[in-house]
Order: C-alpha cells, then structure tokens, then sequence
C-alpha cells in the first residue's frame, strides 16, 4: 500500500509543534530559574560615584607625567 | 666462451632495440599530437567558427548536445529563451532590490548569480564554472547559512525576551506556518495531478514558513537541493514583503481594543543572564534535540562572544566583515540555482504559493496565540506583537510597532515584539532540526 503522504504530513506537524513548544517551555522555565539564581546571588552592583574620582586621580597622573617630562627635556638641553 | 657472450649482448641489444624505438614512435606521436591542436585555418572558416561560439547563436539555435549545469540533458526551451526569460526576471529581482527596497543585500547578489548562470556557452554554474565552485565551496555542504547564523547571532540581544519570557510562546505558535504548509504541500502532491512533492521536498519547501532566510537554505541544501535556487529567492522575497503580507491578518484577527492594548515596561536584565542564556539554550538544544545545534549552536556561538564583552574584535568581525563576505558568497551561490533548467519549472510556481501559505499561516498563528494567552490570568499581551513570532528579525518587530502605532500614537511595542521575534529564530531552529531528524 502506498503511503499516505497527508497522514505523515499531520505526523509531521505533530512531533514538529509538539518538539517545538516543549522546547521553548524548557526554555521559559529554564530562564526564569537562571534569572532568579542571578539576582539572588550575583546582584548587578549599584553604580558607584567612584568613577569621577578616579578619572580625576589619573588625570592628575598624566599631569605628573607631562610635567616630568617637560623637565627631563628641558634638563637634557 | 666470449663468442657467447657477444651473441647474448647483440642479443639483448637486439631486444631492447625495438622496444626503444617504439618509445620514440610514442613520444613523437604525443608532440605531432600537441601540433595538431592548432593548424592552419582559412580566416572565413575562423570567422564561422566564432560565429557559432556567440551567445547570439547560442540562444538562437541551441545546441543539441550541451547538458545542465547538473548534467542532464535540457529542452530547447530551457536551452534558449527560458534563459532570456530568466535573464528579464533577474532583472525584475534587481528593480525590486533597487527601487523597492527588498532585501536588496540578498536579492543583488542572488539576482546577479542568476544572470551570470543564465549565460549560454561559458557554463559558470557548472562544476568547473567559479559559481558551481561557490556552490559547491558552501552551500552544498550547508556551510555558508551556519556562517550567516554566526553573525545573526552576535547582532541579536536576548534581552527583550529575557525580561517576558513568556513571549517565547509567541515565537513557538508562528512555527505552525512551516508545519501548515507541509500539510499543504503534501495534499496538493497527494489529490492533485499539478505537483508531485515528495516528502523531503514538502518539508523544505514548508521551511520558507519559518521566515528565516539561512534556515531555509539550510534545510533546502539537505533536503531538496534540486529546488534550493525556488526556495531561497520565495523566502527572501517574503520576508522583504513582510510590511504588505502581515498587517492585513494581523487587523483581521484583532479587535481595535484589543490593538490599544499596552504593555508593561520591560525590567533590566543583568550581564550576567545575556551571558548565561545562551549556553542554557544550547544545553537544552543538547539535551532534546541534538540535530538542530549545528543551527543553534552556531547562533549562540555568536551570541556569546558577543555578550562575553571581552571579545569584540570578533564579534565586530562576525557581525560586519564575516557575514558580509558570506552573503556575498551565499547570495551568488543561490543564484548559480537560478539556472532556466532548475527554475522555470512548475514546481516553482507551487514553492511560491506554498511559501506565501506558510508565511500568513505563521502570522496569522502567531497573533491568535497571544490572544489565547490573554485569556489566562496575568498581565495581558498585545496580540500585534505575536506575528513577530515568524522570524524575519527585525522587520517583522517593526511591522508589529508600526500597527500599533497606528491605533496609539504613544503605544511602543518594538521591544516588546523583538521578544517573540528572537524566539522565533531559535522556534524555526528547532523545527529545522525536527525535520532533519526524521529525515535521517
């Protein structure tokens, strides 16, 4: 008997969406589970006011560098 | 004694003697053989024998005996003006890249492949032409969509999906357009004379459903490389048309209230749940179906890299110059199908109407999954943003914002739609590797 390709179509469709939806709901609770885990354990730190304080800091570095070397140059004339 | 020994050297010398000579007759035969490639002509003769050479000729009075690029004998028709007719729809292809606007970075591409496979005597699709050499570099062996995959992956952010993930069940619904259309495709081989799909052949044709243009090159290169050219030219072709095919069926389907309806404000997502999310999928892809990870995998390598933060030379590269290079390749490769032989057959007209089936069937899936969703208690979701279930990143978002925007000025979905819109990606992914792995 030849086979009835309509009957393995609606086979098809069957496994495909089934696969397909299971799949994503692995994925839904999957990332659910994954995005309570990192905020309990890995909170993203707050923002700290730290940074200007430090651009300043190598700022002042630079200055100290240019100066230096403005020195050495003006030394070994 | 010596008398002896003398008779055995003239001998041998005797022997051999013979033998020699034929080895000069041998080689004198191979350079007057060398010679005889080129004598001397009469110029009318080689004036005749460049006539016969042109294209001219060539399209006027094919000739009997050339075959496909594939090898098998043509008809005249295929031979002659199927590709002068060939060469008119390429350049359809290019006014709608051009003037319209259509996916112009495939349909050039693949639309130029076309006119050069078109070409009478120079055989550059063939196997030894340098479009058979791309093809077969790699599309027959499904290389240059695991590539385009890479880079798509490094341009997506998981981020929209990540903070609703119930929105993934959107991107799932739309994949009833690939499964849709195999039905379709297999009752009109089944109870109509017109077609004859085999099952592999539906299967790949119904792929164009999933909107994802390497998706289909993909499954269409394993499954039913015969009608690659067909199928990869109705999915790109589709999913430019994306902004005329879907908000018909999605105002169809929807009431205005319904239209109106907003949604909450996504929450931030850390860092470290882009970083992880990609390898949970590919875990999980692992798990239940390990024939879709050449796909997935693939996607999620260029997702990583690129939320890894520590890697953007490379993720630059796969989001620019390495998908750049590929499209070109993949495009001309397409293109190389796009043959009179391969394309001017019935069959192709079946792929397109079947893959515009798949597609509406997809939306239209996708937008009464949300409106079953809201029947559930919880917070509500606008059902505009469930046809960016069919992949189609980023236009099928867009098209979801813009309706919207239609009916509430202030109402912005894009966000929210890039949800179901990367779900679908990964959705389309997996029916891929469903239907590989029936196939195996």
């Amino acid at each position: 008997m030849e086979t009835n390709l309509v009957v393995e179509g609606f086979k098809f469709m069957a496994l495909g969406m089934g696969t397909v939806f299971a799949f994503l709901v692995l994925m839904i609770f999957a990332m659910n589970i994954m995005s309570k885990v990192v905020h309990k354990f890995f909170p993203e730190p707050v923002a700290t006011p730290s940074a200007p304080a430090q651009s300043g800091n190598s700022k002042a570095k630079v200055v100290a560098a240019i100066t230096a070397a403005i020195k050495f140059h003006r030394e070994s004339k | 004694m010596r008398f002896f020994i003398l008779k055995i050297l003239a001998f041998t010398v005797l022997a051999f003697a013979p033998l020699s000579a034929s080895n000069h007759v041998e080689s004198e035969n191979l350079s007057t053989h060398k010679e005889e490639n080129y004598h001397s002509q009469s110029l009318t003769h080689m004036v005749k024998g460049f006539i016969a050479s042109t294209g001219i000729v060539a399209i006027l009075s094919p000739d009997p005996d050339e075959l496909s690029s594939t090898g098998k004998p043509m008809s005249d028709f295929h031979k002659s003006w199927g590709r002068v007719l060939m060469i008119l729809i390429v350049f359809l292809l290019f006014y709608l890249g051009i003037k319209k606007g259509f996916e112009p970075l495939l349909l050039l591409p693949i639309g130029f492949g076309g006119l050069l496979a078109n070409i009478p005597v120079a055989d550059i699709a063939g196997p030894h032409g340098f479009l058979g050499v791309i093809y077969s570099m790699g599309l027959a062996n499904e290389m240059f969509p695991i590539i385009i995959f890479m880079g798509v992956g490094a341009m997506t952010d998981f981020g929209p999906l990540l903070s609703n993930p119930k929105t993934a069940l959107l991107g799932g619904a739309a994949q009833f357009g690939i499964f849709g259309s195999l039905i379709g495709a297999v009752a009109l081989s089944q109870y109509t004379d017109l077609f004859s799909f085999t099952l592999q052949q539906s299967s790949a044709i119904s792929i164009i459903g999933g909107a994802d243009g390497p998706t289909s090159i993909f499954i269409a290169s394993a499954l039913a490389p015969e009608l690659l050219g067909a199928i990869a030219v109705a999915s790109y072709s589709y999913m430019a048309m994306v902004p005329i095919i879907q908000p018909p069926i999605m105002k169809a389907l929807t009431t205005e209230a319904e239209r109106k309806i907003k949604m909450t404000t996504l929450r931030h997502v850390s860092k470290l749940e882009k970083l992880i999310f990609p390898l949970m999928v590919l875990v999980l892809a692992i798990l239940i179906l390990p024939d879709s990870t050449p796909l997935i995998g693939a996607f999620m390598f260029g997702n990583f890299l690129k939320e890894s933060g520590v890697v953007d030379r490379l993720s630059d590269t796969m989001q620019n110059a390495l998908i750049n290079i590929t499209t070109i390749f993949l495009g001309l490769g397409v293109g190389s199908k796009l043959a009179a032989d391969q394309f001017l057959v019935a069959d192709t007209l079946g792929i397109l109407v079947l893959g515009i089936v798949a597609f509406s069937a997809g939306t239209a899936a996708g937008v009464l999954m949300a409106k079953l969703m809201n029947m559930f208690p919880g917070t509500k979701v606008n059902p505009l943003i469930g046809s960016a279930g069919v992949s189609a990143v980023p236009m099928a978002a867009r098209v979801s914002n813009k309706v919207g925007m239609e009916y509430d000025r202030t109402n912005m979905l894009l966000m929210h739609a890039m949800g179901p819109n990367v779900a679908g990606v990964i959705g389309s992914a997996v029916a891929a590797g469903v239907l590989l792995s029936i196939f195996k």
